[in-house]
């Protein structure tokens, strides 16, 4: 896999340490938009030791189904291997570079390969023959000292847990487990218990903005309520209502909860307006939820680092996976799945209720909106121009509240450590 | 009806115009609005979806909006216009004429053809999709109206954000 690694330990010079005297509480614009910063997050996050998302199981249900998809900027394909088992491959041909599957999903039989010189591999990339290997009576081919084995496509170390697969470039990544931590397993098998997943469908949309401010945005609570005038407007999100948010030891993962229902009958909700009694939904199916969980919960959203989301907003359960295009603009992939023991009711629920999410959702469209509003707003800013980020203190701890940013403060504690910046003191 | 046929017919030249002219009101009622109109090109239980090719194509139903009656899209209409927040934009959709698949008893169904272009408050027009209406339109009492419209998009990287009906 070349010389990608990022060696942890290895930190930035202080004058070129964009975080150099920068409080847990402050974040520099730059880092939204400066190329540098861009191609050091790729070595050091994406392609150094941390877990991606690479898909589900589920959507390679049979030997030779691929999924092409990307870690950072380099393409992988999941492959469902004979026997059963998944494997994680670049996509990337070991003789020109080539991309050798082109479409999102396909089957590709027992090999693969390139269109362009017909290089062949196996689903776990060793290099398998390439036409003329010999040469044509005697003349041409490939020498006789040519190593197949050192030709193989670039095999990620993979982890599959419940239907879900992770993938690393990094050849030395921490155990899946270790990397969550338990509070954040819990929350991953509360909606991946185990049960075989059933994909419902997918979207995608552009988003020109940084990828840390998508990331961000699912740690932000403070603005669920304000600026998402539908939930504002219907009644249906209070910030009074009871909620948790949590981060990991690590700080880098997060969750954030709220139960429906278990508004305290207050009317302190901070100066916001809420409820327009001149709204009401003329259909309620909409919004209707089917209990599914053991627990209380409506809203869970889950974020691992570096870029997974994990939603299960009443009975839309979707992962947004975030995939940098560059430092001003990502893709949003969205992945519904429910279970392959829904029943018809609860598979209609699905459907309807992601009507809240995804590029026209009652909800996320005005995530979308505000986000590029954001990378606007920061584009030529003055050199040393922060955001501030004070709302709940200034320390990155879990709350039983959501008026706060400490999942956004903690997502930079894990940032700087793993890019090299100086620490949070 | 092969195309032969359907030509020579008076009566289907007459569904043609019909079906051309409902969905030339249709696309206005988004592009110039108000949008309180668009709900009415519905019959009261419909399937109003946008749907990337690729769903349809994998079988998946997932839209990027479903609605099941005139209801829900009178609230999607009341919440784009009163609970949303968005950059200001036009929409400008360009459609072919309808090709009619099948005019019986039961209604007409029609395959129309659709560039929808997006201008942002800078100025600038983009290509939002193209898709497809795939319709199934029925005759209420005179006045055609969509019983189904899928929409389906081969755009399946949204640019953005779909605010508008499509």
């Amino acid at each position: 896999m070349g010389s990608s690694q990022s060696n942890d330990s290895e930190t930035v010079a202080r004058d070129s340490d964009v975080f150099a005297g920068i409080p847990s509480t402050r974040i520099p614009l730059k880092i939204y938009q400066e190329p540098d910063v861009y191609a050091a997050e790729l070595q050091r996050i994406f392609y150094g030791p941390t877990w991606n998302y690479v898909g589900l199981e589920a959507e390679v249900p049979n030997e030779g189904d691929f999924r092409r998809t990307f870690i950072g900027e380099r393409e992988v394909l999941m492959v469902r291997k004979a026997g059963g088992s998944v494997s994680v491959i670049e996509n990337r041909c070991a003789h020109r570079g080539s991309q050798i599957c082109q479409a999102q999903f396909g089957n590709t039989g027992s090999s693969l390969t390139c269109p362009y010189h017909q290089w062949t591999y196996d689903f776990d990339g060793k290099l398998l023959g390439m036409p003329y290997r010999r040469g044509i009576k005697g003349k041409g081919g490939m020498p006789a000292d040519f190593d197949m084995a050192a030709h193989s496509l670039t095999s990620l170390r993979t982890t599959l847990l419940n239907g879900v697969i992770f993938a690393s470039f990094h050849p030395d990544p921490p155990s899946f487990a270790d990397y969550l931590g338990d509070k954040m397993m819990h929350y991953f098998t509360r909606v991946f218990d185990g049960r075989p997943l059933r994909l419902v469908g997918y979207q995608r949309q552009v988003i020109d903005c940084n990828w840390k401010l998508q990331m961000e945005n699912l740690k932000d609570p403070y603005h669920a309520g304000i600026l998402h005038l539908f939930l504002v407007s219907f009644g249906y999100f209070r910030l009074d209502q009871k909620s948790a948010c949590y981060v990991d030891d690590s700080k880098g993962h997060s969750v954030l909860m709220t139960e429906r229902g278990s508004e305290e009958g207050n009317e302190d909700t901070g100066g916001v307006n809420i409820a327009d009694p001149d709204f009401t939904l003329s259909d309620q199916t909409l919004v209707q939820p089917r209990k599914e969980f053991p627990d209380d919960v409506t809203l869970a959203i889950q974020t691992l680092f570096p870029t997974l989301i994990i939603q299960a907003q009443t009975n839309t359960l979707a992962t947004r996976y975030v995939i940098p295009k560059g430092p001003r603009s990502h893709e949003l992939v969205w992945t519904f799945f429910g279970y392959e023991d829904d029943d018809e009711g609860m598979t209609t629920a699905r459907l309807r209720q992601a009507n809240l999410m995804g590029a026209a959702g009652y909800v996320t469209l005005d995530d979308a909106e505000a986000l590029e509003f954001s990378q606007q707003g920061l584009e030529g800013a003055a050199e040393d121009a922060t955001a501030v980020l004070e709302i709940g203190g200034k320390g990155a701890e879990s709350n039983d509240h959501l008026v706060t940013e400490s999942l956004i403060r903690g997502f930079y504690i894990r940032y700087r450590d793993i890019m090299g910046f100086e620490r949070v003191t | 009806m092969d195309s032969a046929e359907k030509s020579a017919n008076p009566a289907s030249s007459d569904v043609q115009r019909r079906v051309d002219g409902l969905q030339l009101q249709y696309i206005h009622s988004i592009d110039d609005g108000p949008l309180d109109h668009w709900p009415g090109f519905f019959t009261d239980q419909c399937l109003y979806t946008i749907i990337a090719r690729d769903n349809v194509e994998r079988g998946q139903d997932l839209g990027v909006m479903r609605f099941e009656s005139a209801a829900m899209l009178r609230d999607r209409a009341t919440a784009t216009q009163h609970a949303a927040v968005f950059a200001p934009r036009t929409i400008r959709h360009i459609l072919s004429t309808s090709l009619l698949d099948r005019v019986d008893a039961n209604g007409i169904h029609a395959r129309t053809n659709v560039a929808i272009y997006q201008t942002s408050p800078d100025g600038d027009t983009n290509l939002l999709v193209t898709a497809q209406y795939r319709d199934w339109i029925v005759d209420t009492g005179g006045e055609l109206k969509f019983r189904e419209k899928r929409v389906v998009y081969d755009t399946f990287r949204l640019p953005d954000s779909v605010v508008y009906p499509l």
